[in-house]
This record gives C-alpha cells, structure tokens and sequence, in this order.
C-alpha cells in the first residue's frame, strides 16, 4: 500500500545497516509504524536526517508493505518546534509513552492530534507536569483505557468535590479516607476531567495516580524518562 | 567454498562496518594470497585490542591502562572538561581543534527508548568529578539531536549543581556551505544563535 503525505511524527531512530535508520513513527492515519529509510545517514545525507529528528511535523510518503513501512519521501511541515531543555526531556517522555502504551498498525486519529497539541504546548513552554498529565488523560482515552472521572466506582453517584478517593485502575474512584496511601481529592480528579489545572497538591497526587495506571497497563515495568525526568529540577 | 575456515574467516570479516559478503572474500583472498605475516599480525593486533582495551576510570574513553594518556598527563588544562558522546567525537575534536583540556566520554545520550539512562552514562561519576572542585568550565559537546539536546539540558544542570559554568558547542551554518540549501532547522539555530560583528 501507498500511503501519500501522510502526516507524521518520528517518535525514534535507530541506526539500521549502514547508511539507514529505523523509524518509529506515529502516524495519523495508520497509528505507530516502523519505517525504514534508507541511505539518509552519513556525510552526504545530513539534510534528510535533519528532517527526520522528533518533534518535527512531518509529511511523510511512505511504502507500507506487511510489518515496516519503507520511506519514500519527508517533507517538513511548518516551522521546526524548538523543545529546549526540560521541554525536550519530556518530548522524550512523550515518545516513550506512545511506544510502549500503543500498538504498531493501530490506527488513532484522537492520538495524533493529542500528540500534536502536547507538542505546540510544551514548545510554548506551557508547565510541563500538567501538560503531560493532560497528554497521559487522551492517550489513555485513544487506546481504550480511559480513566473514570466524574463517577464513583461504588454506586452511581457523581464524584464528589470534597471527598477523597483512592484510584483503582479496574474499578475506578473509590472513597477512602483523607490520609490513606495513594489518595486524592475528587476536585483534582474532576479539574483533570475539566482540563483546569489544579493546586500543587492536587499536581502532586494526579502525578502519582498516573503512574499507577501507566504501569499497571505496561505490565508493572517501569518508563526509562521517569529517572531521567527526576533528575531534572524544573525551571518555573 | 570447500574450505571451513576459508568461509569462517570471511563470515568473520562480514562484521566490519561497510564490509559486505563480497568485500570480506576479496580480503580474505588477499590476506591468504599475498600477506600472510600482515594477516597475522593483524590476528595479534585485534586480539590484544579486544581483551585488553577497556574505560580509562576516570573520562571513560578508550584504554589499556587503568588511567588513559590524557587524564594521566599532567600537561592538560585540568580546569577544562569536554563532554562528548562518543570516543569518535572525542578523536574528532582532538584532531579539529586546539583543544588542551580534559574529556568525558558517555557512551551513548540520555535515551529512554534505546534504554539509555543517568546511571548507564556515568553521569553519577561526572557529578562527583564537577563536585571536586578543579573544573571550571564544563563544554557539552553532545550532538545537536533531540537526544543530545536533551543530555545537554541535563548535563548543564550537573554542571550548575556542581559550580560549574556550562558551555554549548554552537551552532550554525557550515562553513562554505550557502543558506539556500542549509535546512530550516539549521537555519533557525544559526539565525537565533546570531553573534555580534565587533570582535575586539
């Protein structure tokens, strides 16, 4: 199959043979894919392999056949996004999450543009812990696994502002006291289903309860930027 | 192929860069056919290589000796620490630029999906090598990639925790190279990290 400017990120390259990279990329229209590109390393090819860093709106001719796709041709689009300094670990971050957490071949269009708008945040040095907590909400949304939000798990009843719960990531919200482990208050977890940014405890625990949920769903592994992300003291 | 150490030599060689079925028969031809006693050496050569060439202790580029030529010399700036990926960039700086201070070598940039993290680059043994005190200013020379970027972010911050002032390679446009076919990025970089003309 013929896939024709289609639009793309590159989420990973690996030096594959010797003058070629393998790709991992997001697509919007075919979801992750693994993408050979060939002869674009070495002294000759610098300006291709400039195009194909991350973070890079990218408009992608691509050769799908079985498994990997093969690149037949990168055209940039818009402006290069600067990431820079903490932005750009949690870019990494970004494409961590989305390797280990999605399929290869799986479409999601929800997906991309959840990725596309993280981007154009972090570069416009929006706060980094809430911009990616929003990114984890849609991504965990995109493949299925969306969090429960607005209602208790025990009972119908809406979640309650007051209230505090701790979050199981098969049943849901569930009362609990103030101080138990892992808790957090329902107005935190309603400000998440509202997209408001909440108070630095609430940051702290949201923070947590992703965690929680992110490596249940990876198996109880854990994400390489997790460490590299906690040795880094953020700027604001 | 009759002979089984004719064809295990020229599997063997198949594992160099850029060297290809074709290439590892012509050199094993060659080395059977014309020189011997190279081939031999060039046996004793990889050999010794391969077992006795570890990490100098302190940068952690390439030696033999528990401390490398650089660290152990005494006639290096010790107030200087260049930090590069690899030891190619290490040898290409050596042989680019005048360059009289210390290195560090990572072995790799932070990244999480090719599994590379602070603790598999040392970063543990930079900080406390900053922390001593004798080195004034730290050059990051990670490659301008996402990746390196990154690790250069990361290292700046070692650098500030331990007193250190942290330095970046520039960027910009090659030299001889013209703007129309320098790439945006490129272009961006060298266009924001623009220098004031009145050189003293």
């Amino acid at each position: 199959m013929r896939l024709d400017q289609q639009p793309a990120y590159v989420l990973h390259a690996r030096p594959y043979r010797e003058t070629s990279l393998l790709l991992e990329c997001l697509t919007r229209d075919h979801g992750r894919l693994g993408v050979v590109a060939r002869g674009v390393r070495g002294e000759r090819a610098r300006l291709r392999r400039a195009q194909l860093e991350p973070f890079q709106a990218l408009a992608l001719d691509l050769l799908l056949r079985g498994e990997l796709a093969t690149l037949a041709g990168a055209e940039v689009v818009g402006m290069p996004l600067r990431l820079a300094g903490e932005h750009g670990l949690a870019g990494l971050y970004l494409n961590e999450l989305v390797v280990r957490l999605t399929a290869r071949q799986d479409a999601q269009p929800v997906l991309f543009d959840a990725y596309a708008r993280t981007l154009a945040r972090l570069a416009a040095s929006e706060p980094v812990a809430w911009t990616l907590r929003r990114f984890e909400r849609d991504l965990l949304e995109a493949i299925g696994y969306g969090l429960q939000l607005r209602q208790e798990a025990d009972g119908d009843g809406l979640l309650q502002a007051q209230a505090h719960y701790r979050y199981d990531v098969e049943q849901g919200a569930l009362r609990c006291t103030a101080g138990a482990p892992h808790a957090v208050r329902g107005a935190d977890l309603l400000a998440l289903a509202d997209d408001r940014m909440p108070d630095r405890t609430g940051m702290a625990a949201l923070r947590q309860l992703m965690r929680e949920v992110i490596r249940y769903h990876l198996g109880g592994g854990e994400l390489r930027a997790w460490r590299v992300l906690a040795g880094v003291q953020p700027q604001r | 192929m009759t002979s089984l150490l004719l064809s295990s030599l020229i599997e063997a060689l198949r594992c160099l860069p850029g060297v290809g079925g074709k290439s590892a028969q012509r050199m094993a031809f060659h080395l059977l056919e014309r020189d011997r006693e190279r081939g031999l050496k060039l046996a004793d050569a990889l050999r010794e290589a391969m077992q006795r060439i570890g990490r100098c202790a302190r940068c952690r580029d390439f030696s033999e000796e528990p401390l490398c030529a650089t660290c152990a010399g005494s006639t290096r700036d010790h107030h200087l620490l260049c930090v590069v990926e690899s030891p190619v960039d290490l040898a290409a700086i050596e042989q680019a630029t005048g360059y009289r201070g210390h290195y560090f070598v990572l072995h790799g940039r932070l990244s999480p999906l090719d599994g590379l993290g602070p603790e598999e680059l040392g970063l543990a043994q930079l900080a406390q090598r900053l922390g001593e005190g004798e080195v004034e200013e730290l050059i990051i020379a990670t490659n301008p990639t996402v990746e390196g970027e990154a690790t250069a972010h990361y290292l700046a911050q070692l650098a500030r925790a331990g007193g250190v002032r942290p330095t970046r390679l520039a960027h910009g446009v090659p030299l001889g190279g013209e703007l129309e076919y320098v790439d945006r990025g490129t272009l961006a970089h060298a266009f924001g990290g623009r220098m004031p003309c009145d050189h003293p």
